[in-house]
């Protein structure tokens, strides 16, 4: 089966005070029809770099596609007119924010704001915009949808409008969805709805999903593959289940840390002390050396990790680690 | 709350101010120097104090300012603006041939300042740091910091004068003959130069906010939104970013009512355009009080129901304040 979303080698620049950066330095990812992928980090890791740029939604200028690829079902991306990626925005992928508060226009009608993105890709009366709308509504679980459709966006609470997000991204009933984020503004109640929602959604509609988040809990139930990213590169990539029970990148080891014990799936991991932390923060872009990104707050790291950034090397689980690497290859001799 | 109780609300409000609007122009111009009666006696030629007595008995400006002040507010509250000492006419009569006047050169100084600075701002912001941003900071700096007089001087010296293209002066030709469109057209002509002119101060203010309030709409989530549901980038900021980023332009264009009557005084005077402000200019002059008074109470009319309408455009354009009843 060919890849629905191939990128390769993906490189982003943005131009800054600090002259220019590299946001994305070489990301692949892969993702076939109906699956989920996974993408984790912490803030400023390049995650939703990521996502724009598969939109075509990176701001030119400061930013710059540097290099790489980007195929939809094959189709190049990159370099596409803009008439192209405006056809595919909202028709063949759709796209879920992280922030529902301000991601819809306080003065238009929920309801025509779902309509409009339906009226823009298909050739359908306002009518039956509103009609499908109305049904969208239903879809993604807002109660009493025939009043809501009506509603101004600051009418609804923030679960309702993710909802009204959602409906608007599937609206056209897309092959791919990206969801960045797309519970951090919500209590936790609501977010296990959402993803609920999104679950739900990928089965009725065999939509692939990208779902950007730094919540391991998350990754552990949505995902079929995980991208792990750190500093704008992938760092780990793999199915879940081995990211998740063998991290391999002390980075990834670092983030399960993380996680609350509570959670029993992953309490049953017990690996490494509950509420670990990741000393440290993500290094500026801008101050980015040779080596591997991580070093610095690597507890494991040795002199090669600050001298030469390691690849990603593996088939199926794949990590960019040296000492990993060293091990895999004393393990193989 | 609903549209109605607001309004209500909002008009009974007026109407207190109006009465403060009322004692406290009416002392103000008691206070002032200058002597109505002189002036009338001066008019008529030879003065006796006899004369003078007679003059101040027959307007009452014999009686203490307390009981002046209570027989004129009897007046206003009968709708009666009262005589002008000097045209010898009803206030309210003098006052309503020229307010028209007045309203149409404000209303279409304000059209051409919002419509020209919208645009402006939002071309500028399109490029923050390109030329046409550039060009637009400069344009409006220049066109606030000039004074009305002079921009309406040189525009007359070059569009009237050099390229007869638009009429010195007045609000219609002297002979004219024609049907009512061609009447229309006639007004709108002599219209042009001392709207722009009375706009160009408005403008500045109106580019630099549309700017500053469209670079911010534009980086708004919604936005981003509406880009990733394929909207075309024309749509995008004609549809999406300018709805928004114009409701600050109307909060603005309410408050600048005030000044652009004000504004409108001095534009009228250059221009001889027969509206309240020539008609204000005669009659301080004059100290013509009951025209004076009549003027800044229909003035200051013009300025709350101005506010009444803007925030009632608010209303409409801002979909979270009806909700919310009127609060912001």
């Amino acid at each position: 089966m060919s890849p629905l979303l191939d990128v390769r080698d993906l490189r982003v620049e943005f131009a800054t005070r600090h002259g220019t950066v590299t946001a994305l330095d070489g990301v692949s990812l892969r993702l076939e029809p109906g699956e989920t992928l996974g993408v984790v980090g912490e803030s400023g890791c390049g995650k939703s770099i990521t996502a724009l740029a598969i939109m075509g939604l990176i701001p030119m200028p400061p930013g710059r596609i540097a290099g790489g690829s980007i195929r939809l079902d094959g189709e190049e991306l990159i370099g596409a007119p803009e008439r192209r990626l405006r056809q595919l925005r909202g028709r063949d992928i759709g796209m879920i924010f992280q922030e529902p508060m301000t991601s819809l226009n306080p003065v238009f009608r929920v309801g025509d704001q779902i309509a409009e993105a339906i009226l823009l890709h298909q050739d359908v009366s306002r009518d039956e915009a509103r009609t499908r709308a109305l049904e969208l509504l239903r879809t993604v679980g807002v109660p009493d949808p025939g009043q809501r459709i009506d509603a101004y966006p600051h009418e609804l609470s923030g679960g309702l409008r993710q909802r009204v997000m959602i409906a608007i991204a599937i609206s056209c009933q897309p092959r791919l969805l990206i969801a960045d984020e797309p519970t951090t503004a919500l209590d936790v109640t609501v977010q296990a709805q959402i993803f609920d929602l999104i679950r739900d959604i990928q089965d009725r509609l065999g939509v692939a999903v990208i779902l950007i988040t730094h919540d391991m809990g998350a990754i552990a139930e949505m995902a079929d593959r995980v991208a792990v990213m750190y500093a704008g590169r992938v760092v780990e990539e793999g199915p879940a289940d081995a990211i998740l029970d063998s991290p391999a990148h002390p980075y990834t080891r670092g983030l399960i840390g993380c996680i609350p014990a509570i959670d029993p799936a992953l309490a049953a991991l017990d690996r490494l002390p509950p509420l670990a932390e990741i000393p440290g923060v993500v290094p500026p872009l801008h101050l980015l050396g040779q080596g591997c990104a991580f070093a610095d707050r690597c507890i494991e790291a040795v002199d090669i990790c600050r001298k030469v950034a390691p690849p990603l090397t593996g088939r199926g689980h794949a990590v960019a680690c040296h000492l990993h690497a060293a091990a895999a290859a004393s393990e193989e001799s | 709350m609903n549209t109605a109780a607001y309004i209500a609300r909002r008009l009974f409000y007026g109407l207190v101010l109006m009465f403060f609007v009322v004692v406290l122009n009416f002392v103000l111009i008691r206070l002032a120097p200058g002597d109505p009666a002189e002036v009338i006696a001066g008019e008529m030629g030879g003065i006796t104090q006899e004369m003078l007595a007679d003059i101040r008995a027959t307007y009452g400006l014999d009686k203490p300012i307390a009981t002046q002040l209570a027989i004129y507010l009897g007046q206003i509250a009968r709708g009666d603006l009262g005589m002008s000492f000097f045209f010898d006419q009803p206030v309210a009569k003098l006052i309503g041939t020229r307010i028209g006047a007045t309203i149409l050169l404000v209303l279409a100084a304000q059209l051409v300042s919002i419509l020209i600075g919208v645009v402006m701002g939002v071309f500028a912001a399109r490029k923050p740091n390109g030329v046409v941003s550039a060009l637009v900071a400069v344009f409006s700096t220049l066109g606030y910091a000039l004074p009305v007089f002079w921009t309406g001087i040189m525009l007359i010296i070059v569009f009237a004068s050099w390229l007869p293209i638009f009429p010195v002066e007045g609000m219609r030709s002297a002979r004219f003959e024609g049907g009512s469109f061609a009447y229309v057209l006639d007004v709108l002509h002599h219209l042009v130069l001392p709207a722009v002119t009375l706009a160009i101060i408005f403008l500045a203010q109106y580019a630099r906010l549309a700017r500053a309030s469209m670079i911010e709409v534009l980086g708004a989530d919604y936005i981003r939104t509406a880009r990733a549901k394929g909207v075309p980038e024309r749509r995008v900021v004609f549809h999406h970013a300018l709805r928004n980023a114009v409701l600050p332009i109307l909060t603005v264009a309410g408050l600048q009512f005030g000044n652009l009557i004000s504004g409108a005084l001095l534009v009228e005077t250059v221009f001889n355009w027969p509206g309240m402000g020539t008609l204000a200019f005669d009659s301080i002059l004059r100290r013509d009080y009951p025209t004076v008074m009549g003027i800044l109470i229909i003035g200051a009319a013009m300025v709350v129901v101005a506010n009444i309408l803007t925030d009632l455009g608010y209303r409409l354009a801002d979909p979270r304040i009806r909700t919310e009843g009127g609060r912001r």
